[in-house]
């Protein structure tokens, strides 16, 4: 958060901020200031069709995310989501139809430059490195970012000059390597400039006493809110949770709830998630889009989706009243 | 009840994320490196300076492969195959890749290519070339890694194995055509010619102080003309600035990429890791090491050795043990497992007749090596079920023990 969005919560509620009984309100307002207008298209997803052989897992869809949205994906089982996320990281290759990242139509990419350009992932079964600590897997987190002191001044004076780039890079990714193998200065300190950042993150979720803890000993919820952090950590412009509170109980719901709502407005991070919860969905989403089979029934702000009749038909249901 | 953390603050994310978690490890790192250079050449024989050069060969080696198998995940069977790759590269580069007059003698078109490259002289550089020549070789071995996992990848590297113990045999140019098919290692000194005026004890080795001269020379290699004591030196050299290299990579940015590729290779890729990389950057790492166990091997330990013999299947599996034993993904665990399973055999072979000879009971050698295979085999097992995270988990348990010592809680 920069200091001019604080001044500017701090101007739009001048009033309320001493009145009494109304700090409900007042938190509702400052919120509101915070929060990032939501900008232009972010994510273009054009006409993806996927299939699995003769499986048709992902047919025509259409969407876009908006920079400082949360969007929802929701739909019944089978019908699409995660496929749909995994065709965004780059994991699955659709045949047909294309992504917009940016402004910029997107190659065949392979997830890690995916991931490289800035959107990070959260996984419907927690897919945490099992066998390190809670700090080392934010710190994994961390890995794009850190770059060499060498590599550095690599890319800022040699990366452009074609032939040359390709034959000096090894020395420098040796100096690198050289200085990593003795913790040496420049390393140390890129070490500290990353652990800094992570700290911040770690203190942000809550999970500072289980910071030394191998993530494998803790329960279901914190390694949930652990594989936010790492993906947190990556710092992403969009961020992608898939089932983010799967298997949770009411109370860890409304931690995690707050976790996303709080890193948008703070980080200003793009969400697109997936979530069966629909309570949660409608309470937290700015827009929703809704699959079946592989294909779209709707898009909306959630007011609009909770009354198209599609949706209601395919997925949502109506409430019966009991009888008598 | 001194084996407490208590007073000791980390003020910097540097000190946080240091080597040593408590103060007292630290010193006891010390205390042990400072005994073994500077204690143990004070009393050491011929035949235990053998024994400990056996365990730093070891203690390379399996350090080798716990870089590769412990914290990448990639399961290797062919180390002692680039231990030979080391070996040779070695003995061709303090050769200058010439062929002596040994007693094939037929020089060929492929020894007439080189002809130009003066012989290594220096230990270290002929030590550290095999290392970077071996490197090469488990980079272009680890290639299949990225399509491969797990036993598949495992019986891939034993192929690479079996490769080198042909390749040793069958490419006379690497033996300068030896009918034996054996190396020997060329004679290499140190400080040759160094001289200081006046005696320091630990210089000499001996407790005359102060009077005569002191010959720096180190005969470091050669067989008939090295000095145990030397080669010793050397090695732990190697073993120690290797460990500690060992150990900054692991705690860092490459150890957390590896260990990012062994516990989940799907997630790690989706947080930016590329797999290939790193997978060949920890067959290269690792391979760098056998390499430079291999030229240890050949210099400082046996000094004449037959490539297929020397690195043969069985001390690949013995090198896994050691590393499945100490501890998988673990420095401190590589190192009490080299040391189990180097030193165990060597108890046993001079305890068991002992204590026959107690019980009124000859225990002849053959029955030694018997034994030796048998307990082998039930601490396998045992650690399989009891502690499948080695002596380092048991160390680890232990010291957490220590530091609440004598309260329970």
């Amino acid at each position: 958060m920069t200091m001019t969005q604080q001044d500017a919560a701090a101007e739009a509620v001048p009033a309320s901020a001493d009145g009494e009984g109304h700090l409900a309100e007042h938190d509702a307002t400052v919120r509101e200031a915070h929060r990032r207008a939501i900008g232009d298209v972010m994510l273009e997803v054009d006409n993806i069709t996927l299939r699995f052989g003769g499986v048709k897992a992902i047919t025509d869809v259409s969407f876009n995310i908006r920079e400082h949205e949360i969007f929802a994906i929701i739909g019944p089982n089978g019908a699409g989501k995660t496929s749909m996320l995994n065709v965004i990281n780059g994991f699955y290759h659709p045949q047909d139809g294309t992504i917009t990242y940016k402004g910029n139509v997107r190659q065949r990419m392979r997830p890690y430059e995916v991931a490289m350009g800035g959107i990070a992932r959260t996984f419907q079964n927690v897919a945490l490195f099992r066998g390190m600590s809670t700090l080392d897997n934010m710190m994994a987190g961390r890995l794009t970012k850190m770059h060499g002191a060498a590599e550095r001044a690599f890319d800022k004076s040699l990366a452009d000059i074609p032939v040359v780039n390709f034959l000096t890079y090894p020395f420098f990714w040796t100096a690198d390597f050289l200085m990593d193998a003795f913790y040496w200065g420049p390393y140390q300190k890129e070490e500290e400039r990353h652990r800094r950042r992570v700290e911040e993150i770690i203190e942000f979720l809550e999970i500072v006493d289980i910071r030394r803890t191998p993530v494998g000993r803790l329960p279901y919820g914190l390694q949930k809110r652990v594989e936010l952090g790492r993906a947190l950590a990556m710092d992403p412009q969009l961020l992608l949770l898939d089932e983010p509170m799967a298997g949770m109980n009411v109370e860890e719901k409304e931690d995690m709830s707050r976790f996303i709502i709080d890193v948008n407005e703070e980080f200003g991070t793009t969400m697109a998630l997936i979530e069966h919860d629909m309570g949660v969905v409608m309470d937290i989403s700015d827009r929703v889009v809704v699959l079946n089979y592989g294909r779209k029934l709707g898009e909306g702000t959630p007011d609009v989706v909770q009354k198209n009749q599609d949706v209601i038909d395919a997925y949502l249901g109506v409430s019966h009243d009991r009888p008598g | 009840m001194f084996y407490r953390e208590a007073g000791q603050f980390s003020t910097t994310y540097s000190q946080d994320q240091g080597i040593w978690s408590i103060k007292q490890d630290k010193w006891a790192t010390f205390a042990i490196i400072g005994f073994a250079f500077f204690i143990i050449p004070l009393f050491a024989s011929p035949y235990l300076l053998t024994v400990l050069l056996q365990l730093l060969v070891g203690c390379m080696a399996a350090l080798a492969l716990n870089i590769l198998t412990g914290y990448c995940g990639q399961i290797s069977l062919g180390t002692a195959g680039f231990m030979g790759v080391g070996a040779f590269a070695g003995y061709k580069f303090a050769t200058g890749m010439r062929v002596l007059g040994g007693d094939g003698g037929a020089v060929t078109a492929a020894t007439e290519l080189v002809p130009m490259i003066p012989a290594v002289e220096n230990i270290f550089v002929a030590i550290l070339l095999a290392g970077a020549v071996t490197a090469a070789f488990g980079i272009l071995f680890g290639l299949p890694s990225l399509r491969i996992k797990g036993f598949y990848l495992a019986v891939a590297t034993l192929a690479a194995q079996f490769f080198f113990q042909w390749s040793f045999i069958r490419f006379e140019w690497l033996y300068d055509y030896a009918s034996s098919s054996t190396i020997q290692a060329p004679r290499l000194s140190l400080m040759d010619g160094w001289v200081l005026p006046f005696k320091v004890p630990w210089f000499t080795w001996d407790l005359q102080f102060f009077w005569g001269t002191v010959d720096f020379t180190m005969k470091v290699s050669g067989p008939g003309y090295a000095d145990k004591l030397h080669q010793y030196l050397i090695g732990l050299i190697f073993v120690v600035l290797f460990g500690f290299i060992a150990k900054n990579l692991m705690r860092g940015r490459i150890g957390r990429s590896f260990m990012a590729i062994r516990d989940m290779d799907i997630a790690a890729e989706l947080i930016g890791i590329r797999p290939l990389r790193t997978k060949l950057l920890a067959f290269g790492i690792s391979s760098f090491m056998a390499g430079i166990a291999g030229a240890m091997t050949l210099f400082l330990y046996l000094e004449a050795l037959e490539g297929a013999e020397a690195f043969f299947i069985l001390d690949s599996f013995l090198f896994l043990f050691m590393v499945i034993i100490g501890g998988l993904g673990s420095i401190m665990g590589t190192y009490l497992g080299a040391a189990f399973i180097t030193l165990l055999p060597i108890f046993m072979v001079n305890f068991l007749p002992w204590a026959g000879g107690l019980v009124g009971m000859s225990i002849n050698t053959a029955t030694v090596e018997h034994i030796q295979l048998m307990v082998f085999g039930g601490l396998i097992i045992f650690f399989l079920i009891v502690e499948p995270l080695g002596l380092a988990r048991l160390w680890q348990i232990s010291k957490e023990k220590l530091r609440q010592w004598p309260f329970p809680y």
